[in-house]
Order: structure tokens, then C-alpha cells, then sequence
């Protein structure tokens, strides 16, 4: 996936995690209007039933925002400011720039969605979905030994060990400080991390 | 010392977006709230349209955005 894919991708299920919580708060609203004028209807249960599947559908939403947003782009920063503190060739270095640039804003777009997400309703459901994003972040043999070619480095790649030791550090300094301030237990993504780094 | 700045420039400032988003949306629901109290000022309570703004009330069909 491209970066401006990516970006087009959070920005719709931000916006459709939004299109879900209203109809959750609009079927919720003809319930209650609808069994203060006919009473013996039995429309109102069927949509206090659809609010709570608009409610589903809004966490399912808002897990692909801190999938794409909160977890990678937070760990693509992480990975770009790393090489750019390193010495690579110009030409590697003003494409790192450039990328560096919106990554920045696609993962701030992640956690302002969160942290609006969180100010108004519980986000906590997230805690154990971390996990299997987590997993879905990133390739198992990013774990496993692997030889080091420290001359990729001045073309923009880190070795295999130094890839592994930014993304447990940027998980547990950034991304997971992150979901704690919002509320999410961090504990199912610290166990998932020390499995696989200690 | 990166990985703190990055959680103060994401995290942190992801929220003071997603706090300034909020703070200009109050805005907006303010200020229409406070064209909706003078209109009813002007109408005596009824809340009926005025003018132009009722044919684009007429109009307005009170659509609902989907996916």
C-alpha cells in the first residue's frame, strides 16, 4: 500500500467510524420516540437492537484507525527519524524527509481520532484487539537472527537487529503510553512484545 | 530522548488536533444555537422558517451520510 493509499484508507474508516456512531444515536432516538407514541410497536426493540450493531460496527471502524494510524504510522516515524540521524546518501535522505513529513501527519490524524473517540465514549473494548494488530504489523521474522549489512544503512535500511529494537521501543514508549492515555490497558500488547523480544 | 519527543509530537499532538477539531465544532454548535435562539426570539417560539432560509430548509431533504 501506498502512503497516500494509506492516508485515503484511515481518513474513510475515521469518517465511517463516525457514520456508524450517528445511526447508533439516531436508531436509539426512534426507539424512544417511536414507543411514546405506539407503544405496542415492535419497531423500537428492533432498533435499540440496530443501535447496538451501529455501536459494533463504529469499534470495528475505529480498530482499523488504530491499526493503520496509532501502531504503523507511529512505528513508520519511528523507523524514518532513526535513519535520518544517521549519515545516508542525499538523494536517500530527501526522500526520507519527504515521507517523514506525512507520516507525521497520518499518525497524528490516528491518535486525534482516538483521543476524540475516547473523550466520548469507552475505547477500553481495544485493549485485546491490540494484540492481533500487532500482528499484523509486522512480519514474524522481524523477531528471528538475521545477518547484519551495515552498509544498507547508508541506503536508507537498518539492520535487521536495530529494525527489531526501534519497533519494541517505539511500541513501549510511544504506542503503548499512547493507548494507556486514552484508557486502553496496554497489558495484552506488553505480554504479545515479550514473547517475542525477551 | 526520540522516542519521548515522538510521543509528545504524535500522541500529544494528535490529541491537541483532535481537541481543536472539537473546540471549532463546539464553536459552530454555539453560534447555531445562538442563530436558533434569536429566531425564536423573532418567530415568538414557533420555529418556523424564515424566508429564503425556508426554501432551503424545503429543500435540504435532511439527508443522512452513509459510507
Amino acid at each position: 500500500m501506498t502512503e497516500t493509499q494509506r492516508r485515503i484508507v484511515a481518513e474513510a474508516w475515521a469518517f465511517r467510524t463516525g457514520v456508524e456512531r450517528e445511526a447508533a444515536d439516531r436508531f436509539a432516538r426512534l426507539a424512544t420516540a417511536i414507543s411514546r407514541f405506539d407503544a405496542p410497536s415492535p419497531l423500537p426493540a428492533l432498533m435499540r437492537r440496530a443501535a447496538e450493531d451501529e455501536q459494533r460496527h463504529a469499534a470495528l471502524c475505529l480498530e482499523e484507525v488504530a491499526a493503520a494510524c496509532c501502531i504503523t504510522e507511529t512505528e513508520s516515524v519511528a523507523t524514518l527519524t532513526t535513519l535520518l540521524a544517521e549519515e545516508v546518501e542525499p538523494g536517500v535522505e530527501k526522500v526520507l524527509r519527504t515521507i517523514a513529513r506525512d507520516e507525521v501527519a497520518h499518525g497524528r490524524m490516528g491518535w486525534a481520532h482516538l483521543a476524540r473517540e475516547a473523550a466520548r465514549y469507552d475505547v477500553s473494548f481495544l485493549s485485546s484487539w491490540i494484540p492481533a494488530m500487532l500482528s499484523g504489523t509486522v512480519e514474524e521474522t522481524l523477531f528471528l537472527e538475521a545477518p547484519q549489512d551495515r552498509d544498507l544503512l547508508r541506503h536508507g535500511v537498518l539492520p535487521p537487529s536495530r529494525k527489531k529494537a526501534i519497533f519494541a521501543r517505539t511500541l513501549e514508549e510511544v504506542v503503548l503510553p499512547g493507548l494507556e492515555t486514552f484508557g486502553i490497558d496496554a497489558g495484552p500488547a506488553r505480554a504479545w512484545l515479550s514473547a517475542r523480544i525477551h | 530522548m526520540l522516542f519521548r519527543k515522538l510521543f509528545r509530537m504524535l500522541v500529544l499532538g494528535g490529541a491537541a488536533v483532535g481537541a481543536n477539531a472539537g473546540c471549532s465544532t463546539a464553536q459552530a454548535q454555539q453560534a447555531t444555537e445562538k442563530k436558533e435562539d434569536a429566531r425564536s426570539a423573532m418567530d415568538g417560539g414557533t420555529g418556523a422558517p424564515q424566508g429564503s432560509e425556508a426554501k432551503a430548509d424545503a429543500g435540504a431533504g435532511g439527508g443522512v451520510q452513509g459510507w
